[in-house]
């Protein structure tokens, strides 16, 4: 139990002596520490219990930085660990910054949607109730942008293939499986740590006066495994009986765009995605293999705006899959919004917010309302809520989920 | 993050009104006859037409003191410049911690009728996010400046009148009744303390809705520099409910030729 704790305290106090070598006054340190509580409503159960101890280092030359973003973080009684969110080297040129190393890199202009957020692969362990700084996971590898005026072009390598992080089978966020019988695992398929399974994006940018707009592209491993079926029991009279399943990472591309317009005070967005050969899970009996390849769009209009003193937003989600067919799991389309609500309070000291997910095939909902109260300048208390409304979808097969948290926080 | 919206949407244009524009706050307005000099509405023109640097760089702190005297302290750096029919400006936050980092861009623009361009970078999200510039009559950063106290208003938007001649620290002023042509600005009426030997004005009165004394706005100090008139330190007291807001720059420097290119998603990701 203490070799952990003791080896990530080894960690991050080396990594603090390095940059203690270096110059002071171009080092730049800060961060927060949070503890955080979360209790399931059904029986009172504590599912979440974490402390964060999150610190972001950056040591800048004029021309280049070094940064560091490191994490401690103890969950549940587990012994603490250390992570290393994010650790790079930026060089800024006259018109061109080149960065190496682990890195986020964030695409879109959608407010709580991944639809253009091609690079960074999700922390989906609790599905989305983290905040969405911690759902998203870096990536190792090379960022080089070019600039001229407001014009940018993004152009990214990963030499190594990142996946995303999936619920536990154990977990109560694990989703419902796509399969008629429980099936059993074997060792997931995972690219070759070579570089030809490198990945590769690019993105122009371009923000005026009116209108920010964007075109993307990519090539690149899924984040989010495919199941194949790689061994299934059929019992005569019973039909299928048992089924073996591995989860698969696969090649696959994407074009997307981005906008964002002003109208008077109104912030008009859009963006969307086109998927090239995308794995849908499927009836096992017509689909031998348990998916179906399809290509799919999925886009998202929306809106920002002021109203009686709150912020509020509005989007519309909508995915559609091409050549669809009817053993296929999902539905040729899906319908689903986004609402945020926030205003502030006692001259910003007291903040409240609402952000819901609407699905509108099952009908099902995620409402995850925050009142947060900072009672001094970097001390903040916040309570709030993970709803689930429905009984099935993408947010109803949660409804055993409703839980209520509370957190205290500290930055420096 | 739409806390900040608003928060940093505000800041840019109180900056804004006090680096590049010291004086329009005060000052602005439209026409009422005086008795025998110039008309309220010349005054305020001449106040708003004041020579301008063409860009400025500077240190902001703000300072907010509650009724039992409890301080909360902002501070930030910012840019600004004029490029013909648009105003650039880009700040980033210094402190407090949480908001360290965070940027804020806004393009204003000599046509009225255009709405402003805003953007916004969260360092903890990576991404520079265009807003709504609406919701003008809101406070910022929980101050008690709102986004009409720090826009720059437009002498026609008001219709003036000189109802008063009176002495500030020595200095002869005419004071200037404005009340707004359009009933969705935030004030029944202002009432401006103008200088008679500059175009700049000492103290402004803000009256609520129901014509109530709401807020005084004092400037406490002002700097020549390369030959520009500016505001360094202003209070803004708001008398409801005691609460008092001072603004200080530090550091302010005038047309040291500021290139377009920087108010750009660049600057507000790598930060000033």
């Amino acid at each position: 139990m203490k070799k952990p704790y003791l080896r990530a305290l080894a960690l991050f106090a080396g990594l603090c002596a390095c940059l203690l070598q270096l110059p002071a006054e171009n080092i730049f340190f800060n961060g927060y520490g949070r503890t955080k509580l979360g209790v399931l409503i059904s029986d009172g159960s504590v599912f979440l219990q974490e402390n964060t101890f999150d610190t972001r280092f950056s040591w800048e030359t004029g021309d280049t930085t070094l940064y560091a973003n490191a994490i401690i973080y103890e969950e549940n009684g587990q012994p603490p660990e250390l992570n290393l969110r994010e650790l790079y080297l930026q060089y800024f040129g006259e018109a061109f910054d080149i960065r190496i190393g682990k890195q986020q890199v964030i695409w879109g202009k959608s407010d709580a949607l991944f639809i253009t957020d091609l690079v960074s692969p999700k922390d989906l362990s609790r599905f989305l109730v983290p905040d969405f700084e911690e759902l998203r996971l870096a990536v190792t590898g090379l960022r080089i942008n070019v600039f001229a005026g407001n014009h940018q072009l993004d152009f990214v390598w990963l030499p190594l293939f990142t996946p995303g992080i999936q619920p536990q089978a154990d977990s109560i966020w694990a989703p419902k499986m796509p399969f008629p019988v429980t099936p059993t695992f074997q060792p997931a398929l995972m690219p070759e740590l070579n570089l030809s399974s490198g990945e590769y994006f690019l993105r122009y940018g371009w923000l005026g006066s009116s209108v920010d707009f964007s075109l993307m592209g990519g090539w690149f491993w899924n984040d989010t495994p495919a199941f194949a079926v790689v061994g299934k029991t059929v019992t005569p009279g019973l039909g299928l009986t048992a089924i073996e399943v591995r989860k698969e990472y696969y090649r696959t591309g994407a074009l997307g765009y981005a906008l964002a317009a002003t109208i008077g005070p109104l912030v008009l967005k859009s963006e969307g995605a086109y998927h090239i050969g995308t794995r849908y899970q499927g009836d096992v009996m017509t689909y031998p293999e348990g998916y179906t390849t399809k290509n799919a769009i999925q886009y998202s209009v929306g809106t920002d705006f002021p109203i009686l003193g709150f912020n509020a937003g509005v989007q519309f989600v909508q995915d559609i899959i091409f050549d669809h067919e009817a053993a296929m799991v999902e539905d040729e389309t899906t319908n689903m919004a986004t609402v945020l609500l926030a205003r502030s309070f006692a001259r910003e000291t007291v903040r409240l917010e609402a952000l819901a997910y609407i699905g509108f095939a099952a009908p099902d909902a995620l409402i995850k309302p925050q009142i947060t109260w900072k009672i001094r300048d970097g001390m903040e208390l916040a309570a709030g809520g993970w709803f689930f409304l429905g009984d099935s979808g993408t947010f109803g097969q949660y409804s055993e989920n409703n839980s209520v948290f509370a957190s205290a926080k500290i930055s420096f | 993050m739409r806390h900040l919206h608003m928060s940093l949407a505000a800041l840019g244009l109180l900056a804004f009104l006090a680096i590049t524009n010291p004086v329009a706050a005060q000052t602005s307005g439209n026409a009422s006859p005086g008795s025998g000099g110039p008309s309220a509405s010349a005054i305020m023109e001449s106040v708003y037409n004041r020579p301008k640097p063409s860009d400025t760089t500077a240190l902001l702190t703000m300072t907010m003191v509650d009724s039992k005297n409890r301080e909360r302290v902002r501070s930030l750096k910012q840019l600004s410049a004029s490029f013909g029919t648009a105003d650039k400006k880009i700040m980033e936050f210094q402190s407090p911690a949480d908001v360290r980092g965070t940027s804020f861009m806004n393009w204003s623009y000599a046509d009225t009728s255009r709405s402003d361009d805003q953007w916004i970078y969260l360092p903890a999200l990576k991404r520079v996010k265009r807003i709504s510039s609406g919701g003008k009559g809101d406070s910022f950063m929980g101050s008690d400046f709102s986004y009409d106290d720090l826009g720059e208003r437009h002498p026609d938007k008001d219709e003036h009148r000189i109802i008063g001649n009176d002495k500030i620290g020595g200095e002869e002023c005419w004071v200037i009744e404005s009340k707004p042509r359009d009933s969705s600005y935030s004030y029944s009426r202002t009432v401006s303390w103008i200088s008679k030997t500059a175009p700049i004005g000492f103290r402004r009165d803000y009256y609520d809705k129901r014509d109530q004394l709401l807020k005084t706005l004092v400037i406490q100090q002002t700097q020549v520099i390369d030959g520009f008139l500016m505001i360094t330190q202003t209070e803004m007291h708001n008398v409801q409910n005691d609460h008092r807001t001072k603004m200080s720059f530090t550091s302010l420097e005038v047309n040291k030729g500021i290139r377009e290119e920087l108010f750009a998603e660049r600057t507000m990701t790598k930060g000033l």
